[in-house]
């Protein structure tokens, strides 16, 4: 196996700026296509009438998921030299927090705001802007924060090795939980757009 | 070239095909996956985006304030031994090619215009400011939690990094508990 | 009963589950602690003798100034101490495979003898790691040919002006060249390991890699 091919010095750093580039392509255009350049519609996922967010976010997770977890199972790709980020479980969390109120006040996630912003919103320049400075008050509160920064660290570790359980069957939980999932976001759109419509 | 409304209005004819609708939403997601599982293939990592803006005010640090930028351990991360730039990154290539590929899909379909996202009910300014602060917030959540929805949720998530997941979750509850009180802004 | 219809979505979905259930019947990607080797590959690469490097290269490439390459040492901490080939790291075997090294980076391992650096070679290779060499004959080599070089009474010309280049490098380093054939007599002390500020990796590399988001 040489994949990942990077990992194996298949090309270079200056190639894989380049690599970047062509897959930041796709990334835009597959967010774009599925309408997360529309701040009303990333935010309707908060008001249940409009459940994209969640029908695409995981659709992805599983794709690719289930893909990696073949290839390597294939023997095709070496899993470990796959990056997994270090977990802090408290800030993290404290993170998502914010950023789950920063969703819906904002209306974008970084990646969409770019989205929004290249198919020309004028609210994501603004976004764009509002990201910038949020960076600029994490740097210069860095010294304070960095206690929190770095609390409870538990190292690079999956939902397997945490629950002592097989991969592939936390692997078949997760696509089981997001088929439910859609089946349940489909009937939640309907119900919700039944409620309008009788209102 | 300054946008004069006269060059908005030309700009409005040309790009003024009806929209198209989306696509489903479990192909878009599906074209999703298979590009982060490119990027795991091809380089080994995930996506991700709030990575390269952390690089932009690093790099935009280091012009300003050289010093100050050296001194805080933060920014010093992204500026290494200052042989590179910091904007040599691999997350900022991809955020532009993230820009050039939203463009690009946006125009094949009709749906790029200048315009502003908002609900009926508030007006441009309020949805300008809004949009401000929720912004600030995600930069501020992202740099906390190490990464955003796509580096984190998407790219974690796929590899069932414990830390990912309990961000996504996070995420959610804290956008489906502010919810009531911004509804004003969509409806 | 009726049968619901099969949409795309729902065959999908259908498949998914299939892979799930399935994918139950994998191990551990991550496949840890073991490793596959291409046998012939390897053989072929020890029989054309380019799986090391000689102490008079090596030596060289330290003069160069040359950081393009991971210079590791086996050798317990002591060792290490009491001396060290400037620009050389010391990793023990066991901690090799963790210790960060990618594996299209030139790697350069050596041990007292050669027999560990020729272990680790082979676990590094088993590992998929590109570009790793052995320190041909080890520190005892770098001893004997770059540090305390000598000249038998009886050089042909030639290997007389091959001494006096040695002289130079055995200079850089520290060391003393022997004259006639003496053996390097016990006592000759080593020179004094490098200083610590010698070129360390983290001022070669520009930037931490980053992976996050």
């Amino acid at each position: 196996m040489n994949a990942p091919f990077f990992k194996f010095g298949l090309f270079g750093d200056h190639l894989s700026l380049v690599v970047a580039f062509l897959i930041g392509i796709a990334f835009g255009f597959f967010l774009e296509r599925a309408g997360f350049g529309s701040a009303r519609k990333l935010a309707a996922q908060f008001y249940l009438t409009d459940l994209t967010v969640f029908k695409v976010m995981f659709t992805a997770i599983v794709t690719a998921m289930v893909g990696v977890f073949y290839l390597s199972w294939m023997g095709l790709v070496d899993l470990s030299l796959v990056y997994v980020s270090s977990t802090y479980l408290l800030p993290q969390i404290a993170g998502g927090l914010i950023l789950g109120i920063g969703f819906v006040v904002g209306g974008y996630c970084p990646g969409t705001s770019c989205v929004a912003g290249a198919t020309g919103r004028i609210d994501a320049f603004f976004f764009l802007g509002g990201m910038v400075g949020g960076i600029v008050i994490f740097g210069e509160l860095y010294p304070l924060l960095r206690e929190f920064y770095t609390a409870t660290p538990m190292g690079a570790v999956t939902i397997p090795d945490l629950l002592n359980l097989p991969y592939g069957f936390v692997v078949l939980a997760v696509i089981l939980m997001a088929v439910g999932g859609f089946a349940g976001a489909t009937w939640v759109e309907r119900t919700m757009a039944a409620r309008k419509g009788a209102a | 070239m300054h946008a004069g409304p006269e060059t908005l209005a030309v700009a409005d004819e040309h790009l003024a095909r009806p929209a198209q609708s989306y696509w489903n939403p479990y192909l878009a997601g599906f074209g999703l996956g298979l590009t982060l599982l490119a990027a795991f293939v091809i380089m080994g990592r995930g996506l991700g985006a709030s990575g390269a803006f952390s690089s932009l005010v690093a790099a935009g640090t280091e012009a300003i304030a050289p010093e100050h930028a050296r001194t805080n351990d933060f920014y010093a991360g992204y500026l290494g031994n200052g042989t590179q730039s910091p904007l040599l990154d691999w997350l900022v290539f991809e955020v532009v090619g993230v820009l050039a590929g939203g463009f690009l899909s946006g125009t094949l379909a009709g749906r790029t215009r200048l315009t502003v996202e908002r609900g009926d009910h508030i007006s441009n300014r309020a949805r300008y400011a809004f949009a401000f602060l929720g912004g600030s917030l995600m930069g501020f959540g992202a740099k906390l939690a190490r990464g955003c929805t796509s580096g984190q949720a998407l790219t974690g998530g796929a590899l069932l990094n414990v830390g990912s997941w309990a961000f996504m979750l996070a995420v959610f509850a804290g956008g489906y508990a502010m919810a009531y009180v911004m509804r004003r802004q969509w409806q | 009963m009726k049968m619901p219809r099969l949409t795309p979505t729902r065959g999908a979905a259908l498949l998914l589950i299939i892979l799930g259930i399935v994918g139950l019947f994998a191990g551990d990607p991550y496949h840890r602690s073991t490793a596959t080797v291409d046998t012939r590959e390897l053989a072929a690469i020890v029989e054309r003798q380019v799986d090391h490097v000689t102490a008079a290269e090596l030596a060289d490439w330290i003069i160069q100034g040359r950081t393009d390459f991971r210079l590791i040492d086996l050798r317990t901490e002591e060792e290490y101490a009491s001396y060290h080939i400037p620009q050389a790291e010391r990793v023990p075997i066991t901690a090799l495979m963790d210790y960060g090294l990618q594996r299209n980076e030139k790697i350069v391992l050596y041990s007292e003898g050669g027999i560990h650096s020729a272990q680790a070679w082979m676990l590094l290779k088993a590992q998929g790691y590109r570009g790793v060499y052995m320190l041909l004959g080890g520190l005892d080599a770098w001893t004997d040919e770059v540090l305390f070089p000598g000249l038998p009474a009886d050089a042909s010309a030639q290997e007389r002006a091959a001494f006096e280049r040695a002289v130079q490098v055995s200079r850089f380093f520290g060391g003393t060249p022997r004259e006639g054939a003496q053996e390097r007599s016990v006592t000759s002390a080593m020179p004094p390991p490098p200083p610590p500020q010698a070129v360390t990796p983290s001022t070669a590399k520009p930037k931490k890699r980053k992976e996050g988001c």
